[in-house]
């Protein structure tokens, strides 16, 4: 599954609320079960919470992809972040992040899973658009941003 | 005259529409006499550059490579359990390093003359960053490329073949 196939406004949350690193990674797993994408929140939160105590994985430039495997999704899930204001992730260059992209997948579905971040991490090498992502308004306006349509 | 597809080979990276592409490719490979090879290639380039990238830790890219070859092993044996059924014996095909490139590798040491690849995604981007590696494969393989689309009709095709 292509990581463009996952973009749906569904899974996009404009401005995210929460004001420190657990609360993001709270808002994005809800924002994947109010979409139905998952069943087992606390599952899915625990996977990502784990991977981030061992190192941030908010990158530079604003970007942050907090990810993990677990059994609780049978398939590959994308939820996307934007905080305009930025939130300290504990980032490798110190500035805040405005961009997360939370990526879950299944434990005996690999290969995806790492194509998609590493669409990400290609993705991220683009500041031009990472700056519209972070500056974008609406969830529309996210997925038109990723997207050619 | 020499028959159009002698040997056929057909990807997959353990999506769905990479089994029905293979259960595509054993129809056609029964249907013709054809030779058929499975190939999955271990991304490793993509795991390395996420530890590049500083998106994986050294840890998780072992983790990660461990559990793609695992998946490689899984997803060659349950479809040369697929082609089995149907009496049919498929050439295993595991590589590692650019799925693309290993793809392209692969075609020209076994000498294919059909790249059978499931269904790509229908959405486009204007960013090349995000053409597939089935994409990629399709676009520098040096055969004939079949995409496989139709879930339902193709499985329906498969159950059928006697």
């Amino acid at each position: 599954m292509a990581l463009l196939d996952l973009v749906v406004p569904e899974v996009v949350k404009i401005p995210l609320v929460s004001k420190d690193k657990s609360g993001v990674l709270r808002e994005l797993v809800a924002v994947l079960r109010d979409a139905g994408k998952i069943q087992d929140f606390d599952a899915v939160l625990r996977v990502v919470q784990d991977r981030e105590d061992k190192q941030s994985t908010g990158l530079e430039e604003g970007i942050a992809v907090p990810h993990g495997k677990t059994p609780a999704v049978s398939t590959l899930q994308l939820a996307i972040g934007v905080a305009p204001d930025g939130i300290d992730f504990n980032s490798l260059d110190g500035k805040p992040t405005k961009l997360f992209f939370l990526l879950v997948g299944s434990p005996d579905q690999t290969g995806p899973h790492v194509q998609a971040l590493a669409d990400v991490a290609r993705l991220a090498r683009s500041k031009t658009l990472c700056r519209a992502l972070a500056g974008a308004e609406t969830r529309e306006q996210v997925v038109e941003l990723m997207r050619c349509e | 005259m020499r028959k159009p597809i002698q040997r056929i080979m057909v990807y997959i990276d353990g999506s769905e529409p990479s089994i029905t592409g293979a259960q595509y490719a054993i129809c056609l490979a029964s249907l013709s006499g054809a030779e058929l090879v499975a190939c999955y290639i271990v991304n490793t380039t993509a795991v390395e550059e996420l530890l590049r990238a500083k998106i994986f830790l050294r840890d998780e890219q072992i983790e990660y490579e461990r559990d793609m070859e695992a998946d490689a092993e899984r997803y060659l044996n349950y479809v040369g359990d697929l082609a089995a059924r149907k009496g049919v014996a498929i050439i295993r095909e595991k590589g590692r390093g650019s799925v693309h490139k290993e793809i392209v590798e692969a075609v020209k040491r076994h000498d294919v003359d059909l790249l059978v690849v499931g269904e790509l995604s229908q959405i486009r981007s204007r960013r090349d960053e995000f053409y597939s590696e089935a994409e990629r494969a399709m676009r520098a393989a040096p055969c004939s490329v079949l995409i496989v689309k139709d879930e339902d009709r193709v499985s329906e095709m498969y159950e059928s073949l006697a």
